[in-house]
């Protein structure tokens, strides 16, 4: 489980003013639920990811894993138990084997016989055919660079994955396909999940915690699908009725 | 082949050769280049530079002291840095520290190790060897060390998403910079391997045709030559390597985060 209490995030401007990114965060994320995160542009939704691994460090609050303050934990263990999936999924230059296989070669223990067993494992939870393996990675569709981006991620067993606006390059139907892959893949592995979209279809396809941040703050948090359909805040309402880029 | 005495360099030749410096800046001038007064500014500060350390070569030659030695190789490592500095557009973090200790341990070992060992003159710090062979050395590896430290600069920067994803994946600062890394330690040697392969073939090294036009026989020029080329090769090398080795860890926080998000 991930606890995030009271999590706040200043920064410093380049004309030296400094600037709240968030502000008193306080949310838990649990095994086997997707906790999706929605809000504008601006809103400090990748920040709040990218504290979860420790890309970047919260300026006050504390983030817990399974009640251990990250900060006391290695950062490239975190790493390893809270995986992350960038907006734009990068493939290194190579097969897709050479891509899943990566985080092993970052292990100080290598896996056994090469990881294959957790490739097989892996690549079957995203829905990749096994003979992709020795194609170029980068030769391949965005929708397929993002499921053997997911595919890695998934590879060291990680027990919280964090995904980055993960369908802003796939079309509906591959949105809608990698929506059920992640369903199975949280209820599947146990998984403590954290999404963050501008995507709304996705969000009511995935939620089962839903968080509207505006301005850095929660302006509102409850059941996914309930809080689509009903939500409190004007904030809110205004954002649901805004017409999202690539909607028809 | 004998010894042949050195014709002397007088004062009026000196102005023959500059008159070739007037017609480029007269060539500059004629088709309106607009480089006039840079030229002239160049050459007149290449040649106060040159009297200048005339002078303090002939005045160490007739001291011979360490201490003097050492400290004027110290102001070569410092002119060395600052050139390097002033030269580079994208600087990394901590810039002089990483350059200087590199340069120093570098060019420094490197120097030592080939005037002791490969020369093996007597006393260590001869000012007539010592002073040409480190200069060589300083100013070809600080020509590698820059070529490192920008290349180091821009791969940094143009390979964040790499180097991020690298990161999210588990990876430690060293592992997701191995790309960067690589290229900017390639990029380093590859004007001295441009100059080994033409060496010989296309121009003749300074160091070797000085010591032809001195009278040295030109078999031991070669030898000389080959040698400070294997000095030069393995300071840029150690230089270069070193400078690596800090710079990429200026690029995170202890906290293996890339920095300036």
């Amino acid at each position: 489980m991930v606890r995030l209490h009271t999590v706040g995030v200043s920064r410093t401007n380049q004309d030296g003013k400094s600037a709240q990114i968030l502000h008193e965060i306080s949310f838990s994320a649990l095994q086997g639920e997707i906790t999706v995160i929605v809000g504008p542009s601006g809103s400090g939704k990748s920040t709040l990811l990218r504290l979860l691994n420790r890309l970047e460090e919260p300026s006050e609050g504390s983030i817990l894993l399974n009640g251990v303050d990250i900060r006391e934990l290695d950062p490239l263990a975190v790493r390893r138990r809270v995986a992350m999936v960038l907006q734009k999924p990068f493939m290194f230059e190579g097969t897709v084997l050479f891509n899943v296989q990566q985080p092993f070669r970052y292990r100080a223990v290598p896996a056994p016989d090469g990881g294959s067993r957790e490739i097989a494992r892996a690549l079957d939870l995203v829905g990749l055919p096994t003979k992709l393996l020795q194609r170029d990675a980068r030769t391949l569709s965005g929708g397929e660079q993002q499921r053997v981006s997911l595919a890695r991620a998934l590879i060291s067993s990680p027990q919280v994955l964090l995904l980055d606006e993960p369908t802003s390059a796939l079309d509906r139907p591959s949105s809608d396909r990698f929506a059920l892959i992640l369903r199975d893949i949280c209820r599947l592995e146990r998984l403590a999940v954290l999404l963050v979209t501008h995507d709304l279809r996705l969000a009511g396809q995935c939620a089962d915690l839903l968080i509207y941040l505006e301005g850095g703050k929660i302006i509102e948090e409850g059941k996914g699908a309930e809080l689509l359909s009903r939500p409190c805040s004007e904030a809110f309402r205004r954002f649901l009725a805004e017409p999202k880029e690539g909607e028809e | 082949m004998e010894n042949q005495r050195v014709v002397p360099m007088e004062l009026l030749q000196l102005v023959y050769a500059y008159v070739l410096i007037l017609l480029a800046v007269a060539l500059a001038r004629f088709r309106s280049i607009g480089q006039e007064k840079q030229l002239l500014w160049a050459s007149f500060r290449m040649v106060t530079q040159l009297i200048v350390v005339g002078y303090l070569l002939q005045l160490l030659f007739a001291v011979r002291s360490p201490a003097l030695v050492l400290l004027m190789l110290l102001a070569m490592t410092g002119f060395s840095l600052q050139i390097a500095g002033s030269r580079s557009k994208v600087r990394m973090p901590h810039f002089y520290r990483v350059m200087g200790s590199s340069i120093v341990v570098g060019c420094g070992g490197v120097t030592f190790y080939f005037c002791l060992l490969v020369v093996g003159y007597s006393p260590w710090f001869d000012p007539r060897y010592l002073i040409p062979l480190a200069g060589m050395i300083i100013g070809n590896a600080m020509n590698g060390a820059s070529l490192a430290a920008e290349r180091l600069s821009s791969e940094m920067h143009d390979r964040r998403e790499e180097i991020e994803t690298a990161i999210c994946l588990g990876a430690n600062p060293r592992q997701a910079s191995e790309s960067a890394l690589r290229a900017a330690y390639c990029a380093s040697l590859i004007p001295t391997m441009n100059s080994m392969a033409a060496t010989g073939i296309v121009a003749l090294p300074g160091m070797m045709t000085g010591q032809i036009l001195s009278g040295t026989e030109p078999v031991t020029a070669v030898r000389y030559q080959i040698a400070i080329i294997c000095a030069i090769t393995g300071a840029v090398a150690i230089t270069s390597f070193l400078i690596l080795l800090q710079g990429y860890r200026t690029y995170f926080t202890d906290a293996c985060q890339l920095k300036g998000r």
